[in-house]
């Protein structure tokens, strides 16, 4: 009997060995595993999850084969002859030494090909470090410190536009209400989280400020995370000044907003960065407060319907049965990291990073996910076809007042009096 | 050559640790060998904790701003001075114990709780301090630049056996310091405060220097684990190293190991650092934080199940089978 029990042991065994090793053949075979890094839990837990879910919506379409949808990579399965994606997921919790040993994780255990991350610019910066030591590729979607790009790192490739791009179109945007709607904006006041993220972006804010001759009478950072902003935005009230520029994420913007209802206050306009404006969800958690605000943004499904109709569709059938929502500014810049690596390694032929890399570096790509339709990357990584263009929300809709070309509904300003809503 | 079972322990143990990165394949560049740098660091860190909340009996919620001191001294040598991280750690360390000294002084004129309370206030204000002091980075941090491996920047790319030796050679002297401690004068006076500052005073024992000493000598051992955290991270920021976050840990792992004893602090990072690690790296991916539940979970049964942490457990079976043993003669 015992004897039987220990063959039965050591048959059993001796299967799944040899299923393991089967399947790490196979793996070995036809997968490009690739790292999605995000902030799967913590305070930016909600659009770290989102931007996992783009990621994976465009390996759907890159591993599926979708006649569908017009797009680079769509139409067969699989790239290189049949290889297919998979993407390993990571956690950094929004902590820069997590990311830092996730990253390495990643690279050296999981063997990926390269990694797409990773939201919060903190993590983003010594995860990237981590791949430029070890000369593996790293793409980053949304992350948006302008430091990133300044490191004239080799394997380094950004998506989105930096703080110092969406500083100056917010300015821009100012001189055009000054000049052509008589909005008499003299003075800017600049709240932000006091990170890497929110600090570079006021920073820029000063700059762009200083160039065209706006005045800064609040410079307002918090703690991200916070539980109560009251002296914050009383301090924005007690300088009254005529537009804000906002950089807080997720749950800190939902904070902003609602003390800002508290304290019965509101500048002529308010403009966000890439932050908790962009994301559905946090608007639909705002019900209506969040009304009249203004942000820069790369994608919105009314903005999509004109320049991205490929984008819808990936959106209906990979991304919102995942997410529960549509794409939002930030986690569909991941998804397109995706497909232009995709693209970059078709093209290159193999897997050699090198020959990736340089392929990275010096051409063009058609992105049906990007506002500007393609992608192209100067030395550093900055993506110098990137776009993002000025929406303001009212009932869940995000519609797009600036640029002119984009333009789709006259800008409500003042913002309307939270008595008068 | 060994006098005891204790030494015969220890001289084991640092042998059997310094040969691991010499057998190829165990720490290199796998994730077992970042998992081992981290037991060694956080043990080391949380043995420094050690000195002044586990013999000497204050607890202290501030040991985050020692570690962060120690980071930043180490980070701001390489980033802002293009020099060594080994000009900065020693200065770093320097700082530590005189800022320790500066803030304890007033501080230990409070009793028991209020103390612990102060070092709590003590994190928020150096975070908020280092946030806004824009010389040594601000809320930006300092980031490290690419620079040749090798011990000279103590930086490496491909391979965690550097850090690997660099941790253990940390763990070591925390660990003899509190071996010296625990058989110098120095340990029965620090005892003899723990149980009784007034009679320890009766006695002879000038409490105020006692404590001070231990104080400096914890913090400053504590900012030579935050130098390495800056070099092994190639950056530093206040969130990262100047939190109650931080200083939970040097707690945390103290206590789950057993507090006031020598090889608790190891005992409480062997268990909680993997768990912490490899619940991160192969459940995260489940999301909703599934990881974070089963590391919350696992803390709380063995804290119910033996309050005097991994070090009591072991006593307690030690102790049940000297018994059996006796009743079985």
């Amino acid at each position: 009997m015992l004897i039987r029990k220990r063959s039965t042991i050591a048959v059993l065994m001796v299967l799944a060995l040899s299923l393991m090793i089967c399947s790490s053949a196979f793996a070995a075979d036809k997968v490009i595993k690739i790292g999605a890094l995000f902030p799967l839990t913590g305070p930016a837990a909600v659009s770290g999850q989102n931007c996992v879910n783009s990621v994976l919506a465009a390996a759907d379409v890159i591993n599926k084969a979708n006649p569908d949808i017009n797009a680079p990579l769509a139409a067969k399965e699989g790239l290189l002859n049949g290889y297919k994606i998979e993407i390993v997921k990571a956690d950094h919790q929004g902590k820069p030494d997590v990311a830092k040993s996730e990253a390495e994780r990643l690279y050296n255990q999981e063997k990926v090909f390269a990694v797409i991350g990773s939201y919060n610019s903190s993590a983003t910066k010594p995860a990237s470090a981590v791949a430029e030591r070890a000369k593996k590729i790293f793409m980053c979607g949304c992350s948006s410190s302008a430091a990133l790009t300044e490191r004239d790192y080799k394997y380094f490739f950004r998506h989105a536009p930096t703080d110092a791009i969406e500083s100056k179109e917010f300015v821009e945007y100012i001189e055009y209400l000054n000049k052509e709607k008589k909005a008499g904006i003299k003075t800017l006041g600049l709240i932000y989280e006091n990170t890497e993220f929110g600090k570079h972006a006021a920073e820029e804010a000063h700059k762009a400020a200083k160039h065209s001759g706006l005045k800064v009478v609040a410079d307002v950072p918090f703690n991200n995370g916070a539980t109560n902003l009251n002296s914050e935005v009383q301090t924005l009230k007690a300088a009254n000044p005529d537009a804000v520029f906002g950089a807080a994420l997720g749950g800190d913007y939902s904070l902003w907003v609602r003390t800002m209802k508290q304290v019965n206050w509101l500048p002529k306009i308010a403009i966000n960065y890439c932050t908790g404006y962009q994301n559905p969800a946090v608007q639909k958690e705002l019900a209506g407060d969040g009304d009249y605000f203004m942000g820069g943004m790369g994608y919105s499904p009314e903005l999509a319907k004109t320049f991205m109709p490929e984008a819808i569709k990936i959106e209906k059938k990979y991304y919102t049965p995942r997410s529960n929502q549509p794409f939002d500014s930030d986690s569909i810049q991941e998804g397109v990291m995706l497909f232009v690596l995709a693209q970059a390694i078709e093209k290159a032929g193999s897997l050699d990073t090198e020959k990736v890399a340089q392929i990275l570096r010096t051409e063009e790509f058609p992105s049906v996910m990007s506002l500007s339709g393609k992608v192209k990357f100067e030395p550093g990584g900055q993506n110098v076809h990137a776009l993002s263009v000025i929406t303001q929300i009212k009932d869940l809709d995000y519609k797009t007042v600036f640029p002119l070309k984009y333009q789709k509904a006259e800008p409500v300003f003042p913002m309307t009096p939270w008595d008068k809503r | 050559m060994f006098k005891n079972k204790a030494d015969k322990l220890w001289y084991g143990f640092i042998a059997v640790a310094f040969i691991l990165p010499f057998v190829p394949g165990v720490i290199g560049g796998s994730f077992f060998g970042h998992v081992a740098t981290m037991i060694l660091l956080y043990a080391a860190m949380a043995q420094s904790w050690n000195i002044i909340s586990g013999y000497c009996g204050q607890t202290s919620f501030g040991h985050s701003v020692f570690f962060g001191i120690g980071a930043y001294g180490a980070a701001l040598a390489v980033v802002n001075f293009n020099s060594l991280p080994w000009y900065g750690a020693p200065l770093g360390m320097l700082a530590a114990a005189a800022v320790s000294v500066v803030i304890s002084y007033p501080c230990f004129k409070l009793k028991g709780h209020y103390f612990a309370i102060a070092t709590f206030a003590i994190v928020e204000i150096f975070n908020r301090l280092f946030m806004i002091w824009d010389t040594i980075g601000g809320a930006l941090g300092l980031d490290y630049p690419i620079l040749p491996d090798g011990w000279k920047n103590f930086s490496w790319s491909d391979t965690k056996n550097g850090y690997y030796l660099g941790a253990l050679a940390i763990f070591i002297l925390v660990f003899s310091v509190v071996r010296w401690i625990e058989r110098h004068r120095m340990g029965y006076y620090l005892r003899a405060v723990r149980e009784g500052q007034e009679t320890a005073e009766s006695l002879g024992v000038n409490s105020a220097v006692v404590k001070l000493s231990a104080m400096a000598l914890s913090a400053s051992l504590a900012a030579l684990c935050g130098a390495f955290f800056a070099q092994y991270n190639y950056r530093v920021d206040p969130p990262m190293v100047m939190s109650l976050d931080m200083s939970m840990k040097f707690v945390l792992i103290t206590i789950l190991g057993g507090i006031g004893t020598f090889w608790g602090p190891f005992l409480g990072a062997l268990v909680l650092i993997p768990l912490q690690e490899y619940t991160r790296a192969y459940l995260s991916h489940l999301g909703a934080g599934v990881d974070l539940m089963i590391f919350g979970l696992i803390i709380i049964i063995v804290m119910i199940k033996q309050p005097l942490g991994i070090m009591g457990l072991i006593r307690y079976f030690t102790k049940r089978k000297v018994a059996k043993g006796e009743g079985d003669a």
